[in-house]
């Protein structure tokens, strides 16, 4: 078992200039910063249109320092698959591929590439961003969108429909890792990549952005929001190794603490929620204590 | 070497000896057979190529679009509404300036749904900055294939080899087969100027500015326009190119000719019948009937759709008394896309002349209607009597 | 926390930290996270001198 990173051990190298095209307190750029420590020099990335797309800058100048293919949107699994294929031709098994693509990029309009891939065995890291909604292009709906959340296209009633589990989708491809993180968990990021980065097949990573503009709060509580979706227990940090489930870092340790932030605190914090009701919250208070309460069930 | 087969494999066989080495596969009637017979060669050993089975045809071309970015070799195979669905990356391979070679065996398009033959798909992908080669017969599928390898890798420009689906891709022809060595020796390895890499890493096809911006050296890089400027200049200049490219064929292989039309008994024509693909090589039967009555008609079979040679056509068609063009698609709410471009050469190059021929339109097979020959003949001797109509006339309508 | 957390990578790994004003974006998550609340926020407008940090 490989010991966690710390902030002491983290690797200094920076593969991403300052003064990218992110909004301010971009909780991607947070997640992309460390991702790219844990992926290295030895990648390529593939990037279809997204908050990315924009962080990465305006041609001729990229604010990435490693070689980056950006591709239709529909696309991004199927573009990682052919730099694979010819990267095999040429021998250069050392380098890696890494897809970031966005929730809208992912659970949506690139769900059919990225599970044709997946099943093909297609050995790269998927990495989604997942900020809930398209919000490069203004904040719209997403399949990852949570129910309730005001979005730009749904203004007055908030999304109707459930979050969509991509990872769950991932899971039963029967991939060697499947993991959810957060930006606001940065040094559990950088862990879970190392760690499956050498796995067989296709990889899926889930990551959870906070999003100021999208979700409606002062950018300086960007990390605080971040934690409290992990801390009430709603958005949960795991990984599924060859089909084992298990809650990794804040996630594991409410194990142990038995106890959850009201998810009240969660919703109330960000402007998205502000239509979402009482009884509505009560009920996805709920929905999260009966989750747990198998959580701790199966951990006994 | 001498052997009979059929169109889809002899398209096959001509990827095969051009060492594509990123194959892209999704069945679609009727092109599935030429990927099928690709599996066998890579599974067996006798190809050395990454396979890809994907999951859908804007997947293909993305898989193929990745692949040569990072500087392999590409091919994928389609036809119809696979064409379609990948039409978004058909935009972006152009523009991203890729030497992907594609097969399109011609299908019709849905709705409704139709497998037979017309050539709706790849004309109406003809404005993405493509180049476009159409096939006659077996022989023409190979060498194209071959040649398209060269040209897009000399040009940087994707290159779509075309063929009617069915009339040309299930039928059997005798055609040589070349050896490998002289094709290694017309088609050297791939060598982009910049392939995707970790040593030198770089941003591709990134957000690009209405207006020009400077780099990190302070110098001013191309804007969005420029960059397709560059495009549509590079394909003009792919004419003479072409011509190259058929000359260094005709050299290492012993065949070859004009690389933008195929003339058949023009020079003393009155008439000339115009096609793309198969239907060129039925319309001689005609033409040879109608030579016995005593018409001097000919046909010219144009090769290449885009770059349109819109010079070469022109001076093939100068002082003809008429242009009788048969299509096999159409732009819709107007006429057919070749005749409008062909026009477009004439009024171009010969207006104020006073060699400027008289064209008529006619639309046949829409959907794989059979094109009875009788029909055909009937239709160019009319012609050839007077203006039959000045809208397009669909032959063997039976409304 | 402020080096790990800042989005535009302009705050050095030393402590004291020292911010590249140039490229920072202003979003506070450094104030917020530093445990010791040793960053402020303030205002650019109502500002000549750049020395942000306070020990």
């Amino acid at each position: 078992m490989q010991a966690k990173t710390t902030i002491l051990s983290l690797p200094k190298e920076e593969f991403v200039h300052p003064g990218t095209r992110a909004c301010t307190g971009c909780g991607l750029a947070i997640a992309y910063r460390v991702g790219l420590k844990a992926l290295g020099k030895d990648t390529i990335l593939v990037v279809p249109p997204s908050c990315l797309t924009v962080l990465q800058g305006l041609f001729p100048i990229a604010s990435t320092k490693l070689p980056c293919l950006n591709v239709t949107f529909a696309s991004t699994a199927a573009a990682a698959t052919g730099i694979l294929a010819t990267l095999k031709t040429q021998g250069k098994d050392k380098i890696k591929v890494a897809a970031w693509a966005g929730d809208g990029g992912t659970s949506d309009i690139g769900l059919q590439a990225l599970s044709g891939a997946a099943e093909r065995g297609e050995n790269f890291i998927y990495l989604c961003y997942d900020n809930e909604g398209y919000m490069n292009t203004g904040v719209q709906r997403s399949g990852t969108t949570p129910i309730g959340a005001i979005t730009a296209n749904t203004p007055f009633k908030g999304k109707l429909q459930q979050k969509k589990d991509v990872p769950a989708i991932m899971a039963a491809h029967n991939l060697s890792y499947v993991a959810a993180c957060s930006a606001a968990y940065p040094l559990d990021l950088f862990d879970k990549i190392r760690k499956c980065v050498d796995m067989p097949g296709t990889k899926y990573i889930h990551i959870h952005i906070p999003c100021p503009p999208g979700w409606g709060y002062d950018p300086r509580y960007g990390i605080k929001i971040g934690r409290l979706a992990v801390e009430t227990g709603y958005y949960d940090l795991y990984e599924i190794v060859n089909g084992e489930f298990k809650l990794t870092a804040a996630s594991e340790k409410l194990l142990e603490k038995r106890k959850l932030v009201p998810v009240r605190e969660y919703f109330r914090a960000q402007s998205r929620f502000k239509i979402l009701t009482d009884a509505q919250i009560s009920d996805i208070q709920n929905q999260i204590d009966a989750k747990w309460a198998s959580y701790y069930k199966k951990n006994e | 070497m001498h052997i009979i087969e059929n169109g889809n494999v002899a398209a096959a066989l001509g990827v095969k000896l051009c060492r594509a080495n990123v194959i892209a596969a999704y069945p679609i009637t009727p092109q599935t057979p030429l990927t099928e017979k690709l599996s066998e060669y890579v599974e067996s050993g006798e190809m050395k190529a990454e396979y890809i089975p994907v999951e859908s045809e804007h997947s293909a071309l993305a898989v193929c679009i990745a692949a040569s970015s990072a500087g392999a070799r590409s091919f994928t195979a389609t036809s119809a509404n696979g064409l379609l669905y990948m039409h978004e990356q058909v935009q972006w391979a152009a523009g991203a300036r890729l030497p992907i070679v594609m097969c399109v065996v011609n299908r019709a398009v849905g709705a409704p749904w139709n497998v037979w033959n017309d050539q709706q798909d790849s004309i109406s992908q003809r404005d993405t900055g493509w180049i476009q080669m159409y096939c006659s017969d077996h022989q023409q599928i190979i060498d194209s294939v071959i040649k398209a390898y060269w040209l897009a890798e000399k040009v940087s420009v994707p290159i779509m080899v075309c063929y009617d689906g069915y009339i040309l891709s299930h039928t059997y022809m005798p055609f040589d087969v070349p050896d490998q060595e002289q094709v290694d020796a017309f088609l050297p390895p791939f060598k982009p100027d910049y392939a995707l890499n970790t040593e030198e890493p770089a941003n591709l096809n990134t957000v690009t500015l209405p207006d020009v911006r400077m780099d990190v050296k302070g110098e001013l890089a191309h804007g969005y326009m420029e960059i397709r400027y560059l495009l549509h200049e590079e394909m003009r200049k792919t004419l003479t190119v072409a011509l190259e490219a058929e000359k260094r064929f005709a050299e290492i292989f012993g065949r070859g000719g004009d690389p933008y039309i195929e003339p058949y008994l023009c020079d003393d024509a009155d008439y000339i019948a115009v096609g793309l693909g198969s239907l060129t090589y039925q319309l001689r039967v005609c033409v040879d009937a109608l030579r016995k009555e005593g018409l001097k008609v000919g046909i010219m079979g144009v090769r290449f759709y885009r770059p349109f040679p819109d010079v070469a056509i022109a001076n093939a068609l100068k002082g003809k008394k008429g242009v009788i063009v048969f299509e096999k698609a159409l732009s819709y709410g107007y006429e057919g896309a070749l005749v409008s471009d062909l026009k477009s050469a004439l009024y171009e190059h010969l207006a104020g002349t006073g060699d400027l021929p008289m064209v008529q339109n006619f639309i046949a097979g829409i959907g794989g209607r059979d094109i009875r020959t009788e029909d055909l003949t009937q239709t160019l001797r009319a012609a050839t009597k007077s203006r039959v109509a000045k809208e397009p006339v669909w032959i063997g309508l039976k409304l | 926390m402020c080096w790990l957390f800042c989005p535009e990578i302009v705050i050095s790994r030393t402590i004291p930290p020292a911010i590249n004003l140039e490229y920072c974006k202003g979003c506070g998550i450094c104030a917020e996270e530093c445990p010791t609340k040793a960053i402020t926020m303030m205002d650019e407008a109502g500002f000549s001198d750049e020395d942000k940090n306070k020990e």
